[in-house]
């Protein structure tokens, strides 16, 4: 996409994961499914709030999995209806039904100049969004599994938060709050990734289907925030020693359920629908900059709930927090203050 | 070497699956090279490309376990251990087939293995498959049906009436979506309402997921879990598999639908048997040296194939009215 876009025009993008929310947690723990149906609901819905205060056009990654083409469909249908919504328009990239199209959408959205990527999918999504594009402003959507990173909001709310910011009626230094990530690099950097929540080690040794769920094959977990409402691995952490997204540092835990090493056992809800007892061995604070070594000698490195990375015998792993790392879109404080500075009443006036 | 086989299964299991995965391949590629020179009567649908799904599959089935087919079935088949000579005989439509040479590509069937049957009608599997769930309930013997689908056959009313009927009676079955991505030709945002197949099974009820069908260890991770429900008495579910079709829709096809390049670009970045090979060597389990040892044990396999069903005789007119009704 070669369109760079003026600060008169504000425009926004989208980058919605047609196939989260479909591993097999579905199948051994009775996690939630969002249908496409839903999916593009929430988009009409989000669109049309950001509409309403003046984003005018929206770019977004085409996919093969059902979105993009009900999408078209809906907006077509409302148009028919004479309701009004941002034009939308899709990246010109071939869809390869795999986690590049996003890799290449953000890409192609920060050639673009939006100001701001709204993100649809679960922690993973969001994570290679940010993977591939840590500069430009995302905020996120749950598609409701497992997700510690997007929070779950009525999307009109976060529409509006979004149109107020790339509308230009808040700056960055309102509209935007920093976070952290989790970098993982094996061997000093000869391949390198990152996690948004969570770095968890496995005694597994392959991908397959990707999805972590049993307890007895974990070894570590790294954490860049731990809050104890949340459904995952970081709930591990949360539960001994929470700690907020934006509080500083990470939090380290290793597990262990050899009585020798066993400190104490926790009961925590590892995955929707599964609270499982987990051994703990020791945790302590990760302060931002300093890496800490992986101490199994093979494995997988899971990030976000998926396992990524596989190490043998001989590699290095390390795992380092880093702060400021990329910006979101805070939508409580966007809301909060344009209610604080009327400018909604200000919106309803004119019109 | 490693520590040790890092894989979920030992050496032996993991050489019996490439095993299977290169015959069916060869096969494919025999059958693609010989239908074009005009040896066999009929259409043939190749499997091709697909290998990882239908033995990451069925590598959890025994013999009393059901599988209804589709029109592209010969990798089911081999999966499912049905012979190969025999299948070779029966495309070829010669004596000695599984339907003695009368069936050809799309009726391929070997029921002691159990194997239901390729079918040429789209979507007719899965009724059957219901049917055979509900025998292997009442027998109360663990067995489980499977039934494969293609994307452009699950718009089909009789596989939405199965999911139904499987649903309301809890059957021991999983539906497998095998979506290649083409419609025979057609674009499925064109002619799917709603793109996504696990998206039906919640119509229903059912639990439904999605898996990489090209990696062999995540459709065999999740497969085993899927089975495992159904075997357990945890009811159907569906597996959405993501894969990639090599040749066309039929030989023959030209297949102008697909974006430029896009036929390499399969082959060389999303073949499933090299990225098979790429794990289990990379991994020390297995040298390259096993593998092409059964690539060369393979090849002579078809070759065979290939000659005995080109020597077996052809049906005669005496044969036409044989074999129509059968008792089982």
């Amino acid at each position: 996409m070669s369109t760079v876009l003026s600060n008169s025009a504000p425009c926004i993008g989208i980058i919605a994961n047609p196939v989260s929310a479909r591993d097999i947690r579905r199948i051994v723990a009775n996690a939630g499914n969002l249908q496409i149906t839903d999916r593009v609901s929430m988009l009409l819905r989000l669109l049309s709030a950001a509409g309403s205060l003046g984003v005018k056009r929206a770019l977004m990654m085409p996919d093969k999995g059902g979105v993009s083409a009900m999408l078209i469909r809906a907006i077509a249908r409302e148009h028919d209806l004479q309701h009004a919504f941002p034009s939308v328009e899709f990246l010109d990239m071939v869809p390869t039904t795999t986690v590049n199209d996003t890799f290449t959408a953000a890409r192609l959205l920060r050639e673009a100049g939006v100001k701001v990527i709204v993100v649809l999918g679960g922690d993973g999504t969001h994570r290679a969004v940010v993977r591939e594009c840590r500069d430009i402003p995302i905020t996120g959507m749950s598609t409701g599994t497992n997700n510690a990173f997007p929070e779950l909001r009525e999307p009109t709310i976060t529409g509006l938060a979004v149109g107020l910011y790339a509308s230009g009626q808040l700056s960055a230094a309102q509209a935007l709050v920093p976070n952290k990530l989790l970098e993982v690099s094996i061997n000093d950097g000869a391949r390198t990734d990152i996690a948004l929540v969570d770095v968890v080690i496995s005694s597994d040794r392959f991908i397959g289907a990707r999805a972590l769920w049993k307890m007895d094959s974990l070894s570590a977990v790294y954490l860049s925030f731990a809050e104890p409402q949340a459904i995952g691995l970081s709930a591990i952490g949360s539960l001994l020693q929470p700690l907020g997204r934006r509080a500083p540092g990470g939090l380290a835990v290793e597990l262990s359920d050899n009585p020798a090493l066993r400190r104490l056992q926790l009961l925590a809800p590892i995955a929707p629908g599964m609270v499982r007892p987990v051994g703990i061995a020791q945790w302590q604070p990760m302060p931002a900059g300093q890496p800490f070594t992986v101490a199994q000698r093979a494995g997988v490195v899971a990030l976000d709930g998926e396992r990524e990375m596989t190490f043998d015998t001989g590699d290095r792993v390390q795992i380092t927090l880093r702060e400021n790392a990329f910006p979101t879109v805070d939508v409580a404080t966007c809301l909060q203050l344009a209610a604080d500075q009327g400018l909604f009443r200000h919106i309803s006036q004119s019109n | 070497m490693a520590d040790s086989n890092p894989f979920p299964l030992a050496k032996d299991a993991l050489l019996a699956c490439y095993r299977r995965m290169r015959t069916i391949r060869e096969f494919e590629d025999r059958l693609h090279v010989d239908f074009s020179r005009g040896d066999i009567p009929g259409f043939v649908h190749l499997y091709a490309g697909e290998e990882a799904t239908a033995v990451g599959i069925m590598s959890h089935l025994g013999d009393g376990d059901r599988i209804a087919s589709t029109h592209r079935g010969h990798g089911h088949c081999i999966a499912k251990g049905v012979d190969v000579v025999a299948m070779m005989k029966e495309i070829y439509g010669r004596i000695g087939g599984c339907g003695n040479g009368k069936g050809g590509s799309m009726h391929i069937a070997d029921l002691s293995k159990g194997m239901m049957g390729a079918n040429g009608i789209l979507g007719a599997g899965a009724p059957l498959i219901c049917g055979a769930a509900l025998a292997a309930k009442y027998r109360k013997k663990n067995e489980v049906g499977i039934c494969f689908v293609g994307d452009g056959a699950s718009n089909q009313g009789t596989f939405l009436e199965s999911l139904n009927l499987a649903a309301v009676w809890n059957l021991p079955v999983v539906f497998v979506v095998e979506n290649n991505g083409y419609a025979e030709s057609t674009s499925r945002d064109y002619a799917t309402a709603v793109n996504s197949y696990v998206d039906r099974a919640s119509g229903f009820g059912l639990p439904g997921i999605t898996v990489d069908g090209t990696d062999f260890f995540g459709v065999y991770e999740a497969a085993g879990e899927v089975i495992k429900r159904a075997r357990e008495g945890g009811g159907p579910s569906l597996l959405e598999c993501k894969m990639i079709r090599f040749h066309g829709h039929f030989e023959g096809d030209a297949q102008t639908y697909r974006a430029p390049g896009e036929t390499e670009d399969n082959r060389a970045n999303h073949d499933c048997l090299k990225i098979f090979n790429a794990h289990v060597t990379g991994a020390k389990v297995i040298s390259a040296a096993e593998l092409q040892a059964i690539d060369t044990e393979v090849l002579a396999l078809i070759d065979d194939a290939v000659v005995q069903a080109k020597a077996a005789p052809l049906p005669t007119l005496a044969d036409l009215a044989s074999d129509v009704y059968v008792t089982y």
